[in-house]
Order: structure tokens, then C-alpha cells, then sequence
């Protein structure tokens, strides 16, 4: 059956139609819970507010869970799903430069639009200076490539290299999950802010 | 009670489930039997040996031969530029990249065709596709490019054609014997088969 699109189950137009579905309801969903305050972001980082935080993880336990149920069922085939490939250097070097970026700026990408969507200032400077970075790395991508390129790891799997099975491995990122939600909160006590 | 104690008693409990099921490894087939005796009955999977030898000859880095013949009969004869894949070893997993791709035209051969259609219907049910099979095996490979019989002097021009390609393919792939007589009047431009170019298939991407 799945995935959809891999599977030409559905047009390449549909698909488009779906993510422009899915999108609206992202974007619905971080408004509404504030994210699109660069506060709510910056948070994380100073331990104040880990809303964002919280809501990543669930999102990704809850994503996984429904991978790895649908492929019991035999609804999905996971070897047909998409998984970016690996270059380990500038996965570490795009980390920390995207980290960097949503502590000084208090938005990531998506909340960024969200933001400006609501007419926030600081979003649409934020945006200016994504696109000014997204065209500077572009145009001097012959100095990086090589960099870019480098540690190719394929498309790994952290499950086939512990040797455990995905299932097992769902399980500890659950407990992980849940151990830093309890952190999460911990902290949120811990530096808790009046008025922010 | 506090959300996240609320989530975690739904999410360990699922963690626990799939921790302890079986992994779904079974792949499942693509295609229904249907489908396979359909597609089987179009006769699209076969490629004529002109079409092979003209590929072989003008070097086309689409194509890629697959004996499954034993690797013993691979040693004695192969046709240019094949690898060999012995039909029992196809489902063994070390040549899925080479089975499952969208880039080259996978071509298999075996004496006849049965063996290699074999090959095509096991690769063709886990959902492979560009795989193909040589019409007729190596067995009329060597009937008709190695050793062509030329065709009566009244047949059409495009017969004719096919003869020549066939007699300058045997040369050029190293056997034949017979002696090029092309007819007057006659490019030898004709007897060139279309290649069928494989359309690339675009992978699906993704991303934040």
C-alpha cells in the first residue's frame, strides 16, 4: 500500500495538495500554541519554557509509533520511505550554525513564517536574513562542497548500527522521550520566569 | 493528572507492543498473480538480440547483461561486458542494488529464456522493474548474430538490412564468418533497431 506518492497511488499534483493540507495545519498548530513568539523558541535554550521542545519530541514519537505500526500491518513500506542522507560533517557544522541562529534570532524556519504571517517585524528580518544565507551558501557553494560532501554515511539507521530491532529501539526512545520531558519540566522550575 | 504522565501511559505501553512484535519483514509482493500472467503475456520484458547487439557495439552505458546461467557456464562463454547472477542466488540479498534501481536496463540471459524469464518473473513480483530478458537466450543469439542465415533474394529490404546489421554485429562481437555482401542501394543506416531508452524514475525527496 504505502508509501502514496513512491507507490504512484496518488498523482504528483495530490501529493502537492496534501502537503499544502498538512502545511496549513502545521502552521495552524504552531500559531496556536505560541511559537510564533520568538520567546517561546529562545526558551529552550535558558530553560524557561520548553514547550517547544516537548512538542518536537512528541511529535516524533508519535510519528515513529505510527511508521512502525503501519509497517506491522503491512500499510507501509518503510524501505520505499524517504530518509535524508547522511553527510556528518555538515549535519554537526548545520547544527550548530542552526542553533546558533535560533537563539540569536528566536525562530526557526517555520515558526519564522508563522510569525510574519501575524505581521511580526523581527520574523520578516529573520526571514530576510534566511534568504540571504540560503542565496550567500548557494552562490559560494563551490568553497563548501567539499565540506558539504564530506562523511557520507548513506542513509543510516541508529537501530542497524546498536544491531537492535526498530521496535526495541522505539522503546528506548520512548523512555528517552519521557526522561526528558520530566527533565523538561524540572527545568522549567528551576529557571522559571515571570513575565515573559 | 499531568499531561505528561497521561502520555506516557499511552505511549509506553504502544512502545512495549512494538518492542515486542516481530519485525514485518516480509515484502510484500507488488504484484497479483493477474497482473504477473498480464504483464508476462505482453511480451514487453523481452529484447531482441539485435537490439542487445547494437547496444553491445556502440557501447551503451544503459545496458547491463545478467547471466544466470551457473558460474561455471559463465566462464566458458559470456556474452561482452556480463555479470553473472546463477538464478538460485538472485533472492539472496547481495544484488538487490543491482536488481532494484531505476538507472541502467538490466538484461538477463540463459541458454534459452526460460531460466532468465524465470529471473524476470521472481524480480518482476518484488516490484524490480527495467528488468529485461534476451529473446531466445544465447541459443538464438548465436543463430542469429553469430551465424545469420542470409535471407532469400526476394525478401524485403528491411530483412535485408537486418541481415547485414546482423553479419556486421557478429564480426564486431567476434564471430560469424560469413562475408559482408550488402546490397546495392541499400544504407546499412536501416537495420539500426531503436534503442529503447529507460525513462529514469524520480525518487521521492523530502525534507524540513
Amino acid at each position: 500500500m504505502g508509501p502514496l506518492a513512491p507507490n504512484e497511488l496518488i498523482s504528483e499534483n495530490t501529493n502537492f495538495l496534501l502537503a499544502f493540507l498538512i502545511g496549513t495545519g502545521f502552521g495552524w498548530v504552531l500559531e496556536s500554541s505560541g511559537f510564533s513568539s520568538s520567546r517561546k523558541l529562545a526558551g529552550v535554550f535558558y530553560g524557561y519554557d520548553m514547550v517547544v521542545l516537548k512538542v518536537f519530541f512528541t511529535g516524533a514519537v508519535t510519528c515513529m509509533l505510527g511508521l512502525l505500526f503501519m509497517s506491522l500491518f503491512g500499510w507501509i513500506d518503510l524501505e520505499l520511505v524517504y530518509v535524508n542522507p547522511t553527510y556528518l560533517t555538515s549535519a554537526i557544522i548545520g547544527g550548530v550554525v542552526m542553533g546558533a541562529g535560533f537563539i540569536m534570532g528566536g525562530f526557526c524556519p517555520g515558526t519564522s513564517f508563522c510569525a510574519a504571517s501575524i505581521g511580526k517585524i523581527d520574523a520578516m528580518v529573520f526571514i530576510g536574513g534566511l534568504f540571504l544565507g540560503v542565496y550567500g551558501f548557494a552562490f559560494t557553494y563551490g568553497w563548501w562542497e567539499k565540506l558539504y560532501m564530506a562523511a557520507y554515511l548513506g542513509e543510516p539507521k541508529v537501530s542497524k548500527s546498536l544491531g537492535l530491532s526498530d521496535g526495541l529501539f522505539g522503546l528506548f526512545l520512548i523512555l528517552i522521550a519521557l526522561a526528558m520531558f520530566w527533565a523538561a519540566e524540572w527545568a522549567e522550575q528551576k529557571f522559571q520566569r515571570e513575565e515573559y | 493528572m499531568k499531561p505528561r504522565q497521561l502520555l506516557a501511559l499511552i505511549i509506553v505501553p504502544l512502545g512495549l507492543i512494538i518492542a515486542a512484535v516481530p519485525q514485518n519483514k516480509t515484502n510484500p509482493y507488488k504484484l497479483t498473480a493477474e497482473e504477473l500472467l498480464n504483464e508476462a503475456n505482453t511480451k514487453t520484458q523481452f529484447i531482441s538480440p539485435d537490439d542487445v547487439a547494437d547496444m553491445i557495439i556502440s557501447k551503451n552505458p544503459s545496458l547491463r547483461l545478467i547471466d544466470v546461467r551457473s558460474q561455471e557456464d559463465f566462464e566458458k562463454f559470456s556474452l561482452p561486458g556480463a555479470i553473472n547472477i546463477p538464478a538460485q542466488e538472485l533472492l539472496s540479498g547481495e544484488y538487490t542494488d543491482i536488481l532494484n534501481q531505476d538507472v541502467k536496463m538490466n538484461v538477463f540471459y540463459s541458454n534459452s529464456s526460460v531460466n532468465a524469464g524465470e529471473a524476470w518473473m521472481v524480480t518482476r513480483q518484488l516490484g524490480y522493474s527495467n528488468n529485461y530478458v534476451l529473446e531466445g537466450g544465447l541459443n538464438y543469439w548465436f543463430d542469429v548474430i553469430m551465424n545469420p542465415q542470409r535471407p532469400a533474394s526476394t525478401s524485403s529490404d528491411e530483412e535485408l538490412a537486418k541481415y547485414d546489421f546482423r553479419v556486421s554485429a557478429g564480426h564486431a562481437l567476434g564471430g560469424g564468418g560469413s562475408i559482408i555482401q550488402s546490397t546495392p542501394g541499400q544504407s546499412s543506416s536501416t537495420a539500426k533497431p531503436a534503442i529503447k531508452t529507460v525513462p529514469r524514475k524520480k525518487k521521492a525527496a523530502g525534507g524540513c
